[in-house]
């Protein structure tokens, strides 16, 4: 083949081995063999999804560090609680021994009510500003001091509130009962009245959802007033009713040494893992109220040693107070298991975040001991196609010819 | 007998030999490096020789012309490769353009959405937290402006690639009309000089008919009256002397489309060249993304809003939509945007309570379950990334592949008709010794002449 000009093949040489220096120079200096997607786009469009997986891997690890302490807060609450229930046992007990004195009962009674006071302080524990046991309703503390009497603000004897008082629809009146420990909720209705509202009060107490007893009447001051008449458990009430105009204790009712759950008993949840969730919270009423039963047994308690009842009713008291405690054992089962579930998941997310990014690795990463071998390899390759250049490159006939003869 | 007269004769024959390759070598040295030149070759024949009866004497050399050197099938090879290149060559360029905007960085879509879903996950574990609602939010809207400007990134280089279409149209048209106008020319020189072979003409006819080809794929036939080239469909663009131009014309969607002559919509037959290739990427490639980019958007806006609509925010109201999105798919990618802006409307909750994170599962598992499509968002994504790298990658590797082979195939050409100036400079001592020896047989004839004219004087 008749060979006319090198200078074509030497420049389609040179940016080849340009080339190919330049990938070799990028994967050292990136540490990646797949930088674009069209480098390997199989292996990119894996990756988008293997870092899909890595966020998610992340975040149920975040979730879990922001979990674990949460819920230690809440499982560390009911150690107290067990705690406060055991000392009130233990003083049940001695308010049992039928020589003790009415004096030495009542001061018992106090102590018992110390106890019932760090159970309900523990029952509102919070964890940065979210408390634990109300359920969803976690932004404001979930057991309330009960009172016997709630009137409305609004209303007066000039202009008293009647049963034909329209209520604004949408508007939500809320009833905590502390004895039943459930709660009456009544959401108005376009065209409802304080008479509907009424209504409904009647069906929940003949449910038992409220106290019977527990009404709702205009009173003297022309105020909607909601009462219940029983000596040892009160109500929490609440409205955002505008008619109303909220709903507020009347001084004086108080009911002591009752409580009533203003949480709910809807439970969160977070993901932690791409299958495993855990409850992010405990509701309340299943530990204090209706299910453990913990507040009224120290209620129930307290009023039998204030009242210097016969030691076979301490007794029963006391023993009352001895299942709620080992009701809530098995009511904070669960949320020990999140406990350890979590701590275990954490290790695996750890283990987790390494497969993953060992799978990243492999598919864009460069093998780094082959791309150094690369780069020596183009770097020879290129000085050797510039020195072929240099060679061949003045190498003409004329510069023979131009030679000064002899 | 041979005379001293036909000596001169034949002396001179020579002399005019030697100076016709004096001449060719000149004019190929000249052109070494003159893009389309072919080299020439002088072209000598033996003078018949006279019959003297006796003997046959020589009668020396004729110099009958110059002639390119030239492989027609070569060159008709490189136009095919040109073509392919220059296609090639369009599509990388754009689709390379286009490669940032789906590489994995802190604001591509695939990041963007996992950060989504890492906020809604974050929110599970303080669904009242106005911080991390917030976060949500800013997430939302990150993914959106991620689709604006991944949609935004192909639908400005469609405009681009669009605006070359009426480039490339004109400076087609302009080819073929000097393509044309040089038929006569080179039918009549063939005409004129059979020995030539086209010359600096066809030359120059050459060199046009290969910048056509680098800008569209072409069919080129030789015929009584010169060239004739259609498009890939049979089109006609050059007919003897005549040329046909080519027009663009926009569609509805604002696409240039190419009409031949006649009117004809001949768009999709154009596959190659810098038009070919820059339709087809206009068109097939980024149009199939913008496609898909806007599938995943919308149905994935869908997903979310309906999420949203089977919740409360934390005013107990069923959530509003998260994302506006055009109700066509087309333009979903472009149009996609935060609904909400107030974080608490955010609807977390699946009771109405603020404290409820009940509907944040929901969200999640939007992350988890197939969209209409049939692919999961994560994976509709990463379905967009390797179509991005598969078609630039496809581009890359024509690109080098036909550049490859052009190079091979320029070097065959320049075998048969590039010039070697070792060669040329081998050529010019050669001739120069024979112009030089002719001189010398002139000279030695003149001295015989003056001999003989002095044999009548004696000294």
């Amino acid at each position: 083949m008749r060979v006319t000009n090198m200078v074509p093949d030497i420049e389609y040489s040179m940016q080849q081995s340009q080339q190919a220096l330049a990938t070799a120079e990028m994967q050292v200096a990136t540490g990646l063999r797949v930088n674009r997607p069209s480098d390997d786009p199989a292996a990119a469009a894996n990756d988008t999804v293997s870092l899909a997986a890595s966020a998610n891997v992340d975040q149920f690890t975040s979730n879990v560090d922001a979990l674990l302490p949460q819920l230690q807060t809440a499982d560390s609450a009911i150690s107290q609680v067990t705690s406060a229930l055991n000392t009130a046992i233990t003083l049940g007990t001695q308010g049992a021994n039928g020589s003790i004195t009415a004096a030495q009962r009542s001061s018992i009674a106090t102590e018992v009510a110390g106890a019932l006071t760090t159970v309900i302080a523990q029952a509102n524990a919070s964890y940065s500003g979210v408390y634990l046991f109300g359920g969803s309703a976690s932004s404001t503390p979930p057991f309330v001091a009960a009172s016997s009497t709630y009137n409305s603000v609004n209303g007066s004897a000039a202009h008293p509130l009647s049963a034909s008082t329209a209520l604004t629809a949408g508007s939500v009146t809320t009833i905590s009962d502390a004895q039943t420990g459930d709660t009456f909720t009544f959401t108005a209705k376009a065209g409802d009245t304080i008479g509907a509202l009424q209504t409904a009060l009647a069906t929940a107490v003949s449910a038992g959802t409220l106290t019977a007893g527990t009404t709702a009447t205009i009173n003297s001051s022309g105020h909607l007033s909601i009462a219940t008449n029983s000596s040892t458990a009160g109500i929490v009430v609440s409205s955002n009713d505008a008619v109303l105009g909220s709903m507020s204790a009347a001084s004086g009712t108080a009911v002591a040494n009752t409580y009533a759950y203003v949480g709910n008993s809807t439970v969160n949840t977070a993901q932690v893992g791409d299958t495993l969730t855990v409850a992010t919270n405990v509701a309340g009423n299943n530990l204090f109220t209706t299910g453990s039963n913990v507040i009224g047994a120290l209620t129930g308690l307290i009023s039998a040693l204030q009242n210097n009842e016969t030691s076979v009713q301490i007794g029963a008291a006391t023993t009352a107070v001895s299942t709620a405690l080992s009701s809530i054992g098995q009511q904070r089962v669960p949320l020990d298991n999140s406990i350890s579930e979590m701590n275990s998941q954490e290790s695996y997310l750890g283990q987790e975040t390494v497969t993953l990014t060992t799978q990243q690795d492999n598919l864009v990463g460069a093998n780094m001991a082959v791309a150094a071998t690369n780069l020596a390899q183009a770097q020879t390759q290129n000085q050797a196609v510039l020195a072929v250049a240099a060679k061949v490159m003045p190498q003409t006939l004329l510069n023979y010819l131009s030679q000064p003869s002899a | 007998m041979a005379s001293l007269t036909s000596a001169l004769s034949i002396a001179m024959q020579a002399l005019q030999a030697a100076d016709g390759g004096l001449q060719v070598t000149n004019n190929n040295i000249s052109n070494a490096n003159t893009p389309g030149y072919t080299r020439q070759q002088v072209v000598l024949q033996e003078t018949t020789p006279a019959d003297n009866g006796d003997f046959v004497a020589g009668e020396g050399v004729t110099f009958v012309g110059y002639q390119s050197v030239r492989d027609e099938l070569v060159m008709a090879q490189i136009q095919s490769q040109t073509s392919a290149q220059s296609g090639a060559n369009a599509s990388l360029a754009s689709l390379q353009q286009i490669q940032p905007t789906f590489t994995t960085s802190t604001t591509d879509i695939g990041t963007e959405m996992s950060a989504l879903f890492s906020s809604l996950s974050s929110l599970a574990t303080d669904p009242t937290s106005s911080a991390s609602r917030q976060a949500v939010l800013t997430a939302g809207q990150n993914l959106a402006t991620a689709f604006n400007t991944a949609s935004s990134t192909l639908t400005s280089q469609q405009a681009t690639l669009n605006t070359q279409v009426s480039q490339d149209v004109t400076q087609i048209n302009q080819l073929t009309q000097q393509i044309a106008a040089l038929n006569p020319e080179i039918v009549e020189q063939n005409a004129n000089n059979t020995v030539e072979n086209g010359g600096a003409l066809q030359d120059q006819q050459n060199q046009l008919i290969q910048q056509l080809s680098a800008l569209t794929n072409v069919a080129i036939t030789q015929t009584n009256n010169g060239v004739t080239i259609s498009t890939g469909n049979g089109t006609a663009l050059v007919v003897g002397p005549q040329s046909f131009a080519l027009q663009t014309s926009a569609g509805s969607n604002g696409a240039e489309a190419v009409l031949d002559s006649n009117g004809n919509d001949i768009t999709k037959t154009l596959t190659s060249g810098d038009l070919g290739g820059t339709i087809q990427t206009r068109d097939q490639a980024i149009g199939g993304l913008l496609t898909q980019l806007n599938t995943l958007a919308n149905q994935f806006a869908n997903a979310f809003n309906s999420v949203q609509a089977s919740g409360y925010d934390q005013n107990g109201k069923p959530g509003q939509n998260f994302f506006t999105i055009p109700s066509a798919v087309s333009g979903s990618a472009a149009g996609i945007q935060m609904n909400i802006t107030d974080p608490a409307l955010l609807a977390a909750s699946s009771d109405g309570t603020a404290g409820s994170d009940g509907n944040l599962a929901n969200f999640a598992a939007v992350q988890k379950n197939a969209l209409p499509s049939g692919q999961t968002p994560a994976d509709a994504y990463s379905s967009i990334v390797y179509q991005v790298g598969s078609l630039t990658a496809n581009a890359n590797a024509e690109s080098s592949g036909t550049t490859a082979s052009l190079t091979q195939l320029n070097d065959q050409l320049n075998s048969v008709s590039g010039v070697s100036i070792d060669e040329e400079s081998a050529n010019l001592i050669t001739y120069q010794n024979a112009y030089e020896a002719a001189a010398r047989v002139i000279s030695t004839i003149q001295a015989l002449m003056t001999a003989t004219m002095s044999m009548d004087t004696p000294g």
